[in-house]
This record gives C-alpha cells, sequence and structure tokens, in this order.
C-alpha cells in the first residue's frame, strides 16, 4: 500500500498493511536539509525540500504545508519575530481592538506574499506527490485568527463583553478563511488540518462558545470542499468531543498527547478517524526506547480499532530532537504491521 | 434572608459575568467600607476559584480567568478612587517584579498575575514582554523587590528562565531573590520549574500571591529579616 491508500483504509475503516502515522515535521525538515530558517519559512521550495526529505528519511504517511500559523497574523500586518532554531512567531500585533482590526483590509489570497508561500508549497508536494502522499494545508478556524492580530487579551474582551463586536469581526473573517481554505485545495490539498482553540472550553465560557463560535465554525466549515482532520491545538479535546462532533466536512480528531486514545473514541463512537498522541514537542527529551514505548502505549490504547492514525499531537517537533526519536516512530509502526522500515 | 454574597461573586465570576460580579460587589459595600472587600469577599473568592481553576473544575476556562482578572481590576480601580476617603488603604505586601521571558510575546496570563497580585496589595512591577534577564533582575534590585515572576508559555521560551537564574546567581543574590515561573508548559511539565532554576511555581494565576509570599518569606529567612514582616 502506498500512504494515500492507507490513508484512505483508516478513513474508510478498511484493514492496512501496517498503522498510518503523521509528524508533525514542519520545522524539522530545515534540520534534514540545513537550510537556513529564513530559507525556510520564506522560500516555498525550500519548505517543500524538508518535507520531501521528511519523507525520504522517515516515510509518514502524510504532508504538511508549513505549520507556520503566525504567518497568518502577518498577512494582517502583524510583526513577526525572528528566533534561532524555532519557527517565527508573532512579535507585535497588527491592531489592539477588534474595532481596529474590523477596519483592517482583508489579504487577499491570491496576491499577498505571506500567503502565496503557504499555497505554493501546497502546489509542489502535491505535485511531487499527487496519487502517493495527502498533502494537508494548515489553518486556523476564523475565530481563532484575532489572537495573531490583536492579541487574546484584545479578543477574549471582546468576545466576553462586547459580542456584536465579535460577531461583526467572525463575519468579516469567515470569508477570508474560507478563501484560504478552498484557494489550499484548488492547490492540491487533500485536506486541511485545522485548529479551532477559541471554541473549546479549556480556552472560552460554554455560553459564548455556543452563541458565536461554533455556529461560526460550523458555517465556515461546511462552505469548504474537502475533508478537515480537527487539531486541539495545545488544548485537552477528549472533554469536549461531544461538542465539536459533526462538524461538517470533519474526518478526524488530533487529541492531546496526555489523553487517551481510546477514550476519544468513546466520546466519538463509530466514523471519524482518531489521531495522536505522541509528545511531538517533548520527543526532543526522549531516548528511541522511550519513544518506542510511547508508540506502543499509543497502539494499546487503540485496540483494534481500524479509523486510527498514529500522529505527534502538540506543537512542532524540536529542531534539536534526535532523528534516532523520529526513526523509532517509523519503525513501530512498521514493526506492528509486519512490514520492512 | 442574608445574601451568601462570596457564592454569588463566585457564581459570577465563574459565568464571566463581569457585570453581575460588580452589582454583587456593589450590594456588599452598602453599609462596609469598602476598602474591606479585598480581605473579606474578594480575596476568599478568588481563592476558591483558583483552587477549582488549579484542579480544571468544569466551567472554569480561560475566559472566566481573564474576568476574575477583570472583576480584581475593577475593585482596584475603586480602591483608588476612593483612596482619599478611605478609613485605611490596604497595607503592602512589597514590590515584585514581572515580566514574560526573553522571546515569549504571550501576556495575558502575566497580566492576569498581575491584576491578583496587585488585588492582594503587591506593589507590582510589571516589564511586559520579551524582557531580558538582565533587565528582570535590573529592576528587582532597583526595587528591593524580594521575587521576580517570569512568565513563558512553550518549552522553547521558557528554556530563557535559565538565563534569569544564572544572571542572579552572577550577581550573588541567590536566596535572596526568588525566581517564580508560571506559564502553560510548566504546568504540563512542572520538572521544569527546577530544571530551568525556577524557586516555585503556581497551579493558577490566582494563586500566585501565596506563592510570593512564601518565596518572600522564604528570602526573609535567607538574610536573616524574617521576623520583620512587611504587611
Amino acid at each position: 500500500m502506498n500512504s494515500l491508500e492507507r490513508i484512505l483504509a483508516a478513513l474508510q475503516n478498511q484493514p492496512a498493511d501496517r498503522p498510518a502515522f503523521l509528524l508533525n515535521a514542519s520545522l524539522y525538515g530545515a534540520r534534514l536539509t540545513g537550510a537556513s530558517l529564513e530559507d525556510h519559512y520564506n522560500q516555498a521550495a525550500v519548505y517543500a525540500e524538508g518535507q520531501m526529505a521528511i519523507r525520504e528519511t522517515f516515510s509518514p504517511d502524510l504532508l504538511l504545508s508549513p505549520f507556520f500559523i503566525p504567518a497568518l497574523g502577518e498577512a494582517f500586518g502583524s510583526r513577526l519575530g525572528t528566533r534561532p532554531r524555532q519557527a517565527p512567531n508573532v512579535a507585535g500585533f497588527a491592531a489592539s481592538t477588534a474595532e481596529e482590526m474590523l477596519q483592517l483590509p482583508l489579504p487577499d489570497v491570491d496576491g499577498h506574499p505571506r500567503l502565496l508561500y503557504l499555497r505554493e508549497t501546497i502546489r509542489i508536494l502535491a505535485k511531487t506527490y499527487a496519487g502517493q502522499v495527502p498533502i494537508f494545508g494548515a489553518l486556523v478556524s476564523p475565530a481563532d485568527l484575532p489572537p495573531l492580530v490583536i492579541g487574546l487579551e484584545a479578543w477574549l474582551d471582546a468576545l466576553l463583553f462586547r459580542p456584536a463586536v465579535a460577531q461583526a469581526l467572525l463575519d468579516r473573517l469567515t470569508p477570508f478563511f474560507v478563501a484560504l481554505g478552498k484557494a489550499m485545495f484548488s492547490d492540491g490539498a487533500t485536506g486541511l488540518a485545522l485548529t479551532a482553540n477559541l471554541a473549546n472550553g479549556f480556552i472560552i465560557t460554554e455560553a459564548v462558545a455556543d452563541s458565536l463560535l461554533l455556529p461560526n465554525l460550523r458555517t465556515a466549515l461546511a462552505e469548504l470542499p474537502g475533508p478537515v482532520v480537527f487539531h486541539h491545538g495545545g488544548c485537552p479535546l477528549v472533554d469536549q468531543l461531544a461538542r465539536f462532533q459533526d462538524l461538517p466536512n470533519v474526518v478526524a480528531y488530533v487529541i492531546d498527547a496526555h489523553e487517551d486514545l481510546g477514550a476519544a473514541r468513546r466520546a466519538l463512537g463509530p466514523g471519524p478517524v482518531v489521531m495522536g498522541n505522541l509528545d511531538g514537542a517533548g520527543l526532543v527529551h526522549l531516548r528511541p526506547e522511550e519513544v518506542d514505548h510511547l508508540c506502543e502505549r499509543a497502539f494499546a490504547q487503540r485496540g483494534a480499532d481500524r479509523q486510527f492514525i498514529l500522529a505527534t499531537s502538540g506543537a512542532d517537533i524540536q529542531f534539536d530532537t534526535p532523528p534516532e526519536c523520529l526513526a523509532a516512530i517509523t519503525e513501530a509502526v512498521c514493526r506492528t504491521g509486519g512490514v520492512e522500515t | 434572608m442574608d445574601r451568601n454574597y462570596p457564592q454569588e461573586l463566585l457564581k459570577a465570576i465563574e459565568q464571566a459575568d463581569r457585570a453581575r460580579a460588580a452589582a454583587v460587589i456593589d450590594a456588599w459595600a452598602i453599609g462596609r467600607p469598602f476598602d474591606r472587600v479585598v480581605p473579606e469577599l474578594l480575596s476568599p473568592v478568588l481563592e476558591t476559584f483558583g483552587k477549582n481553576w488549579a484542579v480544571g473544575l468544569g466551567g472554569v476556562s480561560l475566559a472566566t480567568g481573564y474576568v476574575a482578572s477583570k472583576v480584581a481590576e475593577d475593585v482596584l480601580a475603586r480602591l483608588l478612587l476612593e483612596s482619599d476617603t478611605a478609613s485605611g488603604a490596604q497595607p503592602s505586601r512589597g514590590p515584585v517584579v514581572l515580566g514574560n521571558v526573553e522571546d515569549d510575546f504571550h501576556p495575558l496570563g502575566r497580566k492576569m498575575v498581575a491584576a491578583f497580585l496587585r488585588a492582594d496589595g503587591w506593589i507590582v512591577h510589571d516589564l511586559g514582554v520579551d524582557v531580558s534577564a538582565e533587565q528582570f533582575v535590573d529592576k528587582a534590585v532597583e526595587t528591593g523587590a524580594r521575587a521576580i515572576g517570569a512568565s513563558a508559555m512553550m518549552f522553547t521560551t521558557a528554556k530563557n528562565v535559565a538565563k534569569i537564574r544564572s544572571e542572579i546567581d552572577r550577581r550573588g543574590l541567590n536566596g535572596r531573590l526568588q525566581l517564580a515561573v508560571g506559564g502553560a508548559v510548566f504546568k504540563l511539565r512542572p520538572e521544569l520549574v527546577a530544571e530551568f532554576g525556577g524557586d516555585g511555581t503556581a497551579a493558577s494565576a490566582v494563586e500566585a500571591s501565596p506563592l510570593f509570599e512564601s518565596l518572600v518569606q522564604r528570602s526573609r529567612v535567607f538574610d536573616g529579616t524574617a521576623g520583620a514582616a512587611s504587611r
């Protein structure tokens, strides 16, 4: 089986030669290629070479566009700060209130250099791996855009105390989200990997989630022309799955590393794929045998569940993670499937 | 029937209802000196809220924590407004220095800690985001603070806490100047507190005040002034 067939098997509850797996190795590609992070996060071809190196070295079954969410903030005018051995992050916001953000022009999906960079990575990877490896575009929900542009505090302030302004901003951002999502699909993305932290009860009150954020999320997702992987984004998700279940186009859920895959299945029932639960950012602290143990734990939790994809959860795999730790994941899935590494 | 003001205030905060929290406080203040609102109403309620938050009790979210900090700020603003007529200002617990570590630009948690500390009588010198180790220690020396609170959200920036530890040690202030650390990464991986040289952490922003109290007490024991309490 190739990777695309393996992923389709998981989605369709069919047997596969081995468990499929995902490495959130957006940054790590630069380690393998030796490219500067400036080039990696500005030149689509350089980034794509990094993902190809990830594929050649570790054989994950999905590849990602840059897990570089601050880029979306930059497209709205936020300033990025660079840091050694890490992806750039927002270092200065484009505006200070939701009202101010309402006045900002929406970035042109077909013209803004930063968005074109993200899209071009998908085009290159999709062309390279057509029919072999699914390519997923990384995106955030409309409600998760304002923290990148005005900061979380200002956005919470609007959501909690000025709901009409928050609603107006969501209404303005949703067409942008849909346009970018559709563009990623037209570029060749197999699906989107989406975080929607602001709708999570760990972050926001149930009242605001139910009145503003979940209806918006449902509307926005319904506009997309393809499948979506719902990523926990750093928040606990299993206790929230009942609220996020049956979202339009969502076919899989990535849970946190501290959560149980079996519990996620019980919460979701049959149907969607469950993904997780290796601590991607924490791999840097582990020895390969410890990584192997975590893989075995994940396989034990999923039991006979075929609708499962082993995945690193949480943040990007860190630059300094020993490659042997990632190779240990590959070896574990191959051993489990009884196939050669 | 007597109203249960602490219960009402707690419920208002847990429902993220800032206006109702203000109304409960207003009602409590009828016939009472407003400068007693912190020790008699706000602090006990925040303590309960903090415990619920720390154990992840249902209904407590980052948003309700944010509202709690806003309620504390509202009370402080009113106390400042009424300070000319108040029967006695709240005694100070002393100065502390707060900031996000170098390369960290996630200010929300730090601002909430600042609000809760101020509500509990601390003089907070808030240095903002992306603060270097030297700036932290310079401000502590300048203000006579016995404790620094350093906030970091992610592992990659939390590593910069170690730079503050080194700077404290380099200037011979170990023991005298205590280092509190906080942020999501320390909650997920508490072993990092010691690994990066922190002297303590709190399970939630609301619990920062008792943490700083214990660290300041430790500092006083270190330099032999433990009997000379400041409050």
